[in-house]
């Protein structure tokens, strides 16, 4: 069976992207494996009374729930779906667990606006990159 | 290569403006500032710029503000007597050691709290009270928030609050946002109740030498004010978004959420919770003994390290040492500038624009720091402020009641609600909530933050203006 490995998050732009991937699987008959990376890179922003690890496990649970929704969401509509967290770049998160699971495909949410975390073109770099030093077939959804 | 340009440009600018001021010194024929007054202000513009615009961390521009001051007193007065700012034995005068040694008590108070999940669980109480009541959900969150900020670290607060709220959010299916911006305006609202609540504060009050009991007598009752005007506007700004929410998670979620709620070290909580009550306890009773709070908290601090037994050198790591270089960096840089007479240069300015008029110092000095800490960085400027604060207490007629401390206090405090750039909270969960999916724009938290920033603002002024 056909394995996708889909990185996400909450919020509407990654419902719609939950809701492609799983539409997506449901048509190849494949099943899914949710990431959520944990990147606590934004705490460089501030100086103040900061612990990154306390802050990665709050970050980790929060992971693990917006990830229970997705696979909720999954098999509502008779999609098999699994998840990980891990934590670290986004990049080297998603190369790492794609070879680890043997993954036949990446997919990614297509930007939505400005409020978006990375451009088109950033993330067709990045889903580039990805098949560059995996091989694994990557898809903007 | 912009980058390079745009810091370029801002040397360039600041390098005009003081020579233009220079130039002008000179042509007036009074003289009046030397070399140094010119270099400890620039030393300060560029290190506030470079805080605010994010040039560098702010403990990396504070830590090259202090020694820039030392550099030019040691190396530049040897051979030219009018660069002689601040020698090493005077500046360590203007570091308020009270505060840094406050900071570093409740520091260690907050590291303890944090491995036992009470935040967490606190707001799963709230969540199981409220019955999926959306609105009733947010007050109870936006109060707890408040609460928790006035007795700990507020960055802490919210880095252990906001997730779980986003969770809770997700689960009564209403957008984080509207829980999480509150959330964050109540912690700089709850930080300005008490002396440990909010750096502005721990500043003031210990510049003035007062008790926990001194400070809060004077600010707990407009704090509270502030957060109930608080709920009101967050009723308004989100009724659509409370009524319209319907919950949209199964039980095993539900279930999930109070799994991530729970407890996580019970004997610790114990410990933990006794040593912080028998510290408030004498939070307020200390002032009989003539205790400055950073004693009390250093009391607490040693008594709970000696009952937990933690790794210290775990324990040692977990303290934000960065915060207390930062501190100390401040004080320093603020300390040439009151040694070289730019702070009563411009002390004189404001006293000249409020004309010896009380209400009208008491004005500036809230809006001022309120305008000021939507945009740059509140404790460099609370710290800058003080000393003009000293002046126009001392000029003004009716001042002693130190209405003009705690019209800055207010400022500073509420004023970082304006922009998410506005305090360290504010990043913090912008940032978290990215983390989840949600990327708030600059308008996005203006759009809640200006509102209650000039409301609040508006009634800190009413009640300063009113009470002294």
């Amino acid at each position: 069976m056909k394995k996708i490995l889909c990185a996400t998050r909450g919020g509407e732009a990654s419902i719609r992207t939950q809701d492609a991937v799983i539409a997506m699987a449901k048509k190849e008959g494949a099943t899914i494996v949710f990431l959520y990376v944990v990147d606590v890179e934004f705490l460089r922003l501030t100086a103040r009374g900061v612990r990154p690890d306390v802050v990665a496990t709050e970050l980790e649970r929060m992971g693990e729930f917006l990830l229970a929704m997705a696979v909720e969401r999954a098999a509502a509509q008779g999609v098999e779906a699994d998840m990980i967290v891990r934590r670290g770049p986004l990049t080297q998160a998603l190369e790492e667990v794609g070879q680890q699971l043997g993954a036949d495909a990446v997919a990614f949410g297509r930007p939505a606006g400005v409020d978006s975390s990375f451009s088109l073109s950033d993330l067709e770099k990045l889903a580039a990159r990805i098949e560059e030093d995996t091989g694994i077939e990557t898809y903007i959804l | 290569m912009k980058r390079i340009a745009l810091c370029a440009l801002a040397v360039l600018g600041l390098v005009s403006l003081f020579a233009g001021i220079w130039w002008l010194n000179g042509r007036s024929g009074g003289g009046r500032y030397g070399t140094s007054f010119f270099v400890s202000a620039g030393i300060f513009v560029f290190v506030f710029a470079a805080i605010s615009l994010r040039w560098m961390h702010e403990t990396s521009a504070a830590l090259l503000g202090a020694v820039s001051v030392w550099l030019f007193h040691y190396v530049a007065g040897t051979f030219f007597p009018t660069f002689q700012i601040l020698d090493f034995e005077e500046s360590m005068r203007f570091v308020d050691w009270n505060v840094i040694f406050l900071i570093l008590g409740m520091m260690i108070f907050m590291a303890m709290f944090s491995e036992t999940g009470i935040f967490n669980w606190l707001a799963f109480r709230a969540f199981r009270l409220a019955r999926g009541n959306a609105w009733l959900l947010g007050m109870a969150l936006i109060l707890l928030t408040g609460i928790v900020s006035a007795f700990l670290n507020d960055v802490t607060a919210i880095l252990l609050l906001v997730p779980l709220s986003i969770e809770i959010a997700e689960t009564v299916g209403i957008h984080p946002l509207a829980y999480v911006i509150p959330e964050v305006l109540a912690s700089n609202i709850g930080g300005a109740a008490t002396i440990i609540g909010d750096p502005p504060s721990t500043i003031v009050g210990s510049h003035l030498g007062l008790s926990f009991v001194d400070y809060m007598v004077n600010m707990v009752f407009i704090s509270a004010i502030c957060l109930v005007v608080l709920l009101v506007l967050t009723t308004g700004l989100y009724w659509r978004a409370f009524s319209t929410a319907r919950q949209r998670t199964s039980p095993a979620l539900v279930a999930q959420l109070e799994a991530d709620a729970r407890i996580t070290d019970n004997r610790l909580l114990k410990k933990t919770a006794l040593v912080g009550l028998a510290t408030i306890v004498l939070f307020f009773v200390g002032d009989q003994f003539g205790m400055p709070p950073s004693v009390i908290a250093l009391v607490g601090a040693a008594v709970l390290i000696t009952w937990v037994r933690p790794d210290m050198h775990r324990m040692l790591r977990e303290v934000d040492w960065t915060t207390l270089v930062f501190f100390i960096g401040i004080f320093v840089i603020v300390g040439a500038l009151e040694a070289t007479g730019v702070i009563g240069w411009i002390a004189d300015a404001i006293a000249h624009l409020a004309g010896d008029n009380l209400t009208t110092a008491t004005v500036l000095m809230v809006w001022i720091p309120g305008a000021a800490s939507g945009i740059v960085a509140n404790i460099p400027f609370t710290v800058a402020a003080l000393p003009i604060a000293d002046f126009l207490t001392a000029s003004i007629n009716g001042a002693g009641n130190l209405v003009l401390y705690w019209a800055l206090v207010l400022g500073a405090d509420l004023g970082g609600n304006a922009t998410y750039l506005g305090s360290a909270p504010n990043i913090v969960a912008i940032g978290l909530l990215a983390q989840a999916g949600y990327r708030v724009s600059f308008g996005r938290f203006m759009r809640d933050g200006v509102p209650v920033t000039i409301v609040t603002l508006a009634l800190a002024t009413l009640w300063l203006l009113l009470h002294y």
